[in-house]
């Protein structure tokens, strides 16, 4: 396959809308090709979407849809030859997933939380995800072997438990929610700082945070840890976003990439004392980033209407429940975490929301680098991840946010510096948010970019970037990015015309680590005490099989330094 | 006035789905435009002719100068007038499930009973039923937090459950009785109920709720006898669980009896 003539973005390859040819060979950019021609002369020519960060399935998915019939109704659309009915707006079915980022031109997407235990369920619904390829983070902040391990101080026994868990969950990288809270939660009450002890562990936050910050790199795992705040939603937390960034700034990265993804970074960005004087403080966040080179983020954009949250962060949600005046879904997750289920409406008219809103956007565009900022919404908590184009208009257009701002709580002018933020992204920026930062965070070689060799996942738009001022023509802008012209998944055209035409199955990534096997048996044995004492299951009954992952795609990591394959 | 007549013969067996039943659609077509739209019986697609005899005026109109009239047994024809805007449908027999859904005007009269979810999310216009309406009438479907935002309702015979589940507007009136929890999440309509009402209001938090006589949840607050219309009613001020100010009065008898 051919593509001649498109305008072609690939910023990790240094090139910056030239007019070139693609060549696809055997699901790979190659170097010439033969075989079917797509013409896209003039046309925005980009590698697939890649979103590091998304809610797509596990059990939480699960709770929303059943907690909220009326979602089923915002989306549905009926069968067609290719696809199966969609339902649902934030908690949209598992096959409308798949068709809906690849419209948006998306081929990756990560589950950003899966506890170990429920790793199960979230890979038989990852199964069900036409297209994408995708692969799950997998949750450690609040396991109470993790914490057992921080006190007593024995990383090695920590690594070999990463890489156990890892592999129990068929898991792709480290994700921390809350660290400590999600336990302290189980006894009613939440962490405060960075500082304060777990009741009942004697471990607080911030060593729960560094040691598995050391232990990601002693594995030397392809994406770094990807850590969600304590004290995420509150007023204020800003203070503790920096002061948990500050506790990882001397720890080396075991590979070219970050040391802490920050998730969802909008949630953290937050000053004032109470929701009144509720303001923010995304400058103070986009300096350090400016300042610093160790941490990147995605953004957790929020988008005014309906939402769904949902996180480990079990504490949070009894807080937004209570707050929203919304139906809970609070739930225990043995000796790992907690989680909660609340829906949400964002509203242009109320203060609190329309200052959230002004902090996604300037966190993007008062961060210099693009390669430290990730677009996502957090889907589905700040708004579900259909609205992408939006937020990239709002990114490339100030007359398209002060258009928005007029239709805004006022506050949103004195409480957060949108207004006096001239910036407008260009093509090269958004491509590098949307598709070569997030595959190089999560360490993905042959994502993001459209090197020889790189897996030929292609998103083509009926935008010609040589006659559209993005600043000017936002409406085409988001239009254009709403229904890809083409998406291509590993060398098959998927999309054509905005129209799913073909539903392959995707791949699955998931990390194997190594580590001595003296540490292994170590730390098994204490594991399965753990088991017999407290776990409503039994171990051999807790693993992932093979058979759950139909099209895996393994990254091998681990302690021992990796023999080059010859 | 353009009539079409709408004859069901006999119908038994699985539900058919006629929610282009309706002025809005039916208006501007021909009869032979009309016996060929297309409604669904269960995953059955078939014409509105396969089940339907269809008579009356030939010239197109404009919707609100358009009458439907519906004869036979309709309880298993579900959805007629959905989401119409003006214009009258007159079913001379009982109409089956969602009937007038999401309407927006004109008038659906339906001369004998109704059955569950009749105008659901209605949000403007009027519907008459001579007999009994199922449970939920103008109700929010599953997990909405809106029901009916507008319009008139007037039930001349018994209601069931879930009447006016979270209303938002509108007026819905039950010369009969209503079922349990007529009301409930009242977010700002008005509710008469000329008959006994079972536990009305639960959770409300706006609006009011008259009734002849009510079985009255423990977590209203009676606030003393007013007078109505000729009339004197307990009112009563709840649902105080949600630190509702929404109304609930109970007749208590007719003044100088």
């Amino acid at each position: 396959m051919i593509i001649k003539g498109g305008i072609v973005y690939d910023p990790a390859n240094g090139i910056f809308g030239e007019e070139m040819d693609i060549c696809i060979e055997n699901g790979r950019i190659a170097e010439d090709a033969g075989g079917e021609v797509i013409d896209a002369r003039g046309l925005l020519v980009m590698p697939g979407g890649v979103d590091a960060h998304s809610h797509i399935a596990g059990p939480k998915l699960n709770t929303g849809r059943i907690m909220r019939p009326d979602d089923s109704r915002m989306g549905t659309e009926p069968r067609t030859r290719v696809c199966r009915p969609s339902t649902g707006y934030t908690v949209p079915n598992c096959y409308a997933i798949g068709y809906r980022y690849a419209r948006l031109g998306y081929t990756t997407a990560f589950e950003a939380a899966t506890p170990i235990i429920e790793a199960r369920h979230t890979h038989e619904e990852l199964e069900e995800i036409p297209i994408v390829d995708k692969g799950a983070l997998t949750l450690f902040g609040s396991n109470w072997t993790v914490m057992e391990c921080v006190r007593e101080n024995d990383l090695g026994r920590l690594a070999a438990y990463v890489a156990w868990g890892l592999r129990a969950a068929r898991g792709y990288g480290v994700k921390i929610v809350n660290p400590g809270g999600g336990e302290a939660w189980g006894f009613g009450s939440n962490v405060k700082s960075v500082h304060d002890p777990v009741p009942h562990f004697d471990v607080t936050p911030a060593q729960i945070i560094r040691a598995l910050a050391e232990v990601n790199e002693r594995l030397r795992l392809p994406h770094s840890i990807h850590l969600h705040f304590n004290n995420l939603g509150r007023p204020g937390n800003y203070t503790t976003a920096i002061e948990t960034l500050e506790l990882l700034k001397d720890i080396k990265p075991s590979r070219m990439r970050q040391v802490v993804h920050v998730a969802h970074m909008q949630f953290s960005a937050y000053g004032g004392t109470g929701w009144k004087d509720f303001e923010s403080k995304a400058s103070v966040i986009a300096d350090y980033f400016n300042q610093t080179d160790h941490a990147t983020m995605d953004l957790g954009q929020i988008i005014f209407g309906p939402a769904t949250t949902m996180t480990a962060d079990a504490p949070l949600e009894y807080a937004n429940a209570r707050i929203g005046h919304q139906k809970w879904s609070n739930h225990d997750i043995e000796l790992e975490e907690s989680s909660g289920v609340v829906p949400w409406v964002y509203m242009r008219k109320m203060p609190v929301n329309a200052v959230q809103w002004a902090i996604g956007l300037e966190l993007a565009l008062l961060t210099r680098d693009p390669w430290k900022v990730v677009m996502t919404t957090d889907h589905p908590n700040g708004g579900p991840f259909v609205n992408y184009p939006e937020i990239i208009s709002l990114l490339m257009s100030r007359e398209k946010r002060e258009e928005e701002m007029k239709t805004l709580h006022e506050v949103v002018r004195s409480r957060s510096t949108l207004p006096s933020i001239e910036r407008e992204m260009d093509w090269s920026e958004i491509v590098i948010m949307t598709r070569a930062a997030p595959a190089r965070i999560l360490g993905l070689e042959d994502k993001g970019h459209l090197g020889t060799g790189a897996d030929a996942d292609i998103s083509i738009y009926s935008i010609k970037p040589d006659e559209i001022d993005p600043s000017k023509d936002h409406a085409k802008v988001k239009a254009g990015m709403s229904r890809a012209k083409y998406t291509i998944k590993g060398g098959v055209v998927v999309v054509r015309d905005g129209e799913v035409v073909a539903a392959p199955q995707g791949r699955t990534y998931w990390v194997d680590a190594a580590v001595p096997e003296s540490e292994m048996d170590r730390m098994l044995s204490a594991l399965k005490e753990k088991f017999e004492r407290y776990y409503s299951i039994r171990m051999s009954n807790y693993m992932v099989q093979d058979a759950y992952l139909s099209n895996p795609f393994v990254v091998r990591a681990g302690v021992q330094p990796l023999k080059e394959v010859i | 006035m353009r009539t079409i007549t709408i004859k069901l013969p006999d119908h038994r067996g699985v539900p058919v789905e006629a929610e282009r039943i309706s002025p809005d659609v039916l208006a501007g077509l021909s009869i032979k435009e009309i016996s060929e739209i297309e409604v669904w019986q269960g995953n059955r697609r078939l014409h509105l002719s396969d089940i339907f005899l269809i008579s009356g005026d030939p010239d197109p109109d404009k919707p609100e100068n358009t009458r439907i009239v519906l004869e036979g047994d309709l309880s298993k024809v579900k959805r007629i007038g959905e989401s119409m805007s003006a214009g009258v449908v007159e079913i001379i027999g009982d109409a089956g499930m969602h009937a007038g859904n999401s309407m927006r005007g004109g008038t659906l009269e339906i001369k004998g009973d109704a059955g569950d979810w009749l105008g659901r999310e209605m949000r403007g216009g009027r519907i008459v039923v001579e007999g009994n309406a199922g449970n939920y009438a103008g109700a929010g479907y599953r997990g909405e937090r809106c029901g009916m935002r507008g319009g008139e309702i007037i039930i001349k015979g018994n209601a069931g459950a879930f009447l006016g589940e979270h209303l938002c507007g509108g007026t819905i009136e039950v010369m009969g009785d209503a079922g349990d929890f007529p009301g409930c999440a009242n977010q700002g309509g008005i509710i008469r109920i000329h008959g006994h009402a079972h536990l009305p209001g639960a959770e409300m938090v706006k609006g009011s709720i008259t009734a002849g006589s009510a079985r009255v949840l423990p977590s209203f607050a009676c606030e003393g006898i007013v007078e109505l219309g000729g009339l004197t009613y307990k009112k009563y001020v709840g649902d105080l669980v949600e630190n509702g100010k929404g109304e609930l009065y109970v007749a208590s008898g007719q003044i100088g009896k």
